[in-house]
């Protein structure tokens, strides 16, 4: 069993991670190939036996964020935390780009990075609290405050408050 | 008012209460008509949010991503990886549309889904509950829903873990199968899948609820026969 093989027995699993973080899919491929790369480069410091999919997840997180600062220092749009409102200034094409989402990707756009990674590992990948908190390396309390403030938030966002 | 915080009706919808606790807040909201309501919202945003990102776990990987790995290796493996099950790969496509109806279902207020909602607690239907009703597990080559483990719960009643696009346990109520957990399943099923997360998380629950052993075949069979009384 190869490592390259393990990472394509979880890679639709990853792909479903990368798409639940970025604003659409192809970002999501974007992001996912991103990772690939640097988990194939840092192979080594993989350790066999502990689970891989944590450790990619942690990675692909990792570049998500990276590349979400670069991104906001090159548009100099700051989001402010409720920005769930104001995801339409950042320009005509990001408008036209949210149109085409459905409510639930819009939704998840609008929260702040650190309540979507969780809600992305918890209620779309599936991890349980401790693993989720393991691989966004926060105390579980941390985790349960964002995934509390996260769906209060969505809830809203999608109109599910009826 | 109760003491139960949003934070404990949130862990509860996420698996992660203990048998204790579950039923502190389940019997708190069996009380408190608004206390069940937001249960059942939190229920309903999981399974939309799951459901929602599920279809693209069970599609083709793009070539762009799949060639990265295959590249890197010495030999390229020209056939896919052997399924766990036999028929899973079958099942795949079927599962997918499921995962799809159900997301499609919850958007426009339809039935299409796997679960409906029943007095705030959600209760299998369509296939699913075709499924828990009458699949054994004995027979079930090709079906996009497995029924894994079929057990008596503590205090009476007979209850089924299933796995598929979406991965639980149900047990028999007057109602139908309420849904006691229901978690997004583990995607493509392939011979080198990690151990899901789903899958330790649902065998949790089948030992918090389980009374005895499960039943076997001519167990299994015996129940179906009589209704699951």
């Amino acid at each position: 069993m190869s490592f390259e093989r393990d990472l394509l027995a979880i890679l639709p699993r990853l792909r479903r991670f990368a798409a639940s973080l970025s604003r659409d899919r192809a970002d999501g491929d974007d992001l996912c190939q991103a990772a690939l790369e640097r988990g194939l480069k840092a192979r080594d410091q993989w350790q066999p036996g502990t689970r891989l999919d944590s450790w990619m997840y942690r990675i692909m997180r990792n570049l998500w964020i990276d590349e979400a600062r670069a991104r906001q220092r090159a548009a100099k749009t700051f989001a402010p935390e409720e920005a769930g409102l104001t995801v339409g200034h950042a320009g005509d094409r990001d408008v036209e780009a949210h149109m085409m989402l459905s409510d639930v990707d819009r939704a998840m756009q609008a929260l702040p990075e650190e309540q979507r990674e969780a809600i992305a590992l918890v209620l779309v990948e599936g991890l349980s609290y401790k693993e989720a908190a393991a691989v966004l390396d926060i105390p579980m309390g941390t985790l349960t405050s964002r995934l509390v403030r996260g769906r209060g938030a969505l809830l809203e966002l999608m109109g599910e408050a009826a | 008012m109760t003491d139960i915080d949003e934070a404990m009706l949130i862990a509860l919808v996420d698996g992660e209460l203990d048998e204790v606790n579950r039923r502190r807040v389940e019997r708190a909201a069996a009380g408190d008509p608004a206390l069940a309501e937001r249960l059942a919202q939190h229920r309903r945003l999981r399974e939309r949010l799951a459901g929602h990102y599920a279809p693209l776990a069970q599609e083709p990987v793009p070539e762009r991503l799949r060639s990265l790995l295959e590249e890197n290796e010495t030999v390229v493996p020209m056939t896919r990886p052997a399924r766990r099950w036999g028929g899973w790969a079958m099942g795949g496509a079927i599962a997918a549309s499921l995962v799809l109806s159900l997301g499609v279902g919850r958007f426009s207020g339809g039935e299409a889904g796997p679960v409906g909602m029943k007095d705030g607690v959600m209760v299998a239907q369509g296939p699913l509950a075709t499924a828990l009703d009458s699949q054994l597990a004995s027979a079930q080559d090709g079906a996009a829903i497995r029924i894994g483990l079929t057990f008596q719960r503590k205090g009476g009643g007979w209850c089924r873990s299933f796995d598929g696009a979406m991965a639980g346990v149900a047990c028999r109520e007057d109602a139908g199968w309420q849904v006691q957990q229901m978690l997004p399943g583990a995607g493509q099923e392939t011979a080198y899948r990690q151990a899901s997360s789903a899958d330790a998380r649902v065998m949790a629950t089948v030992d918090a609820l389980i009374a005895g052993v499960p039943a076997d075949a001519a167990g299994e069979k015996k129940a179906a026969a009589n209704g699951w009384q």
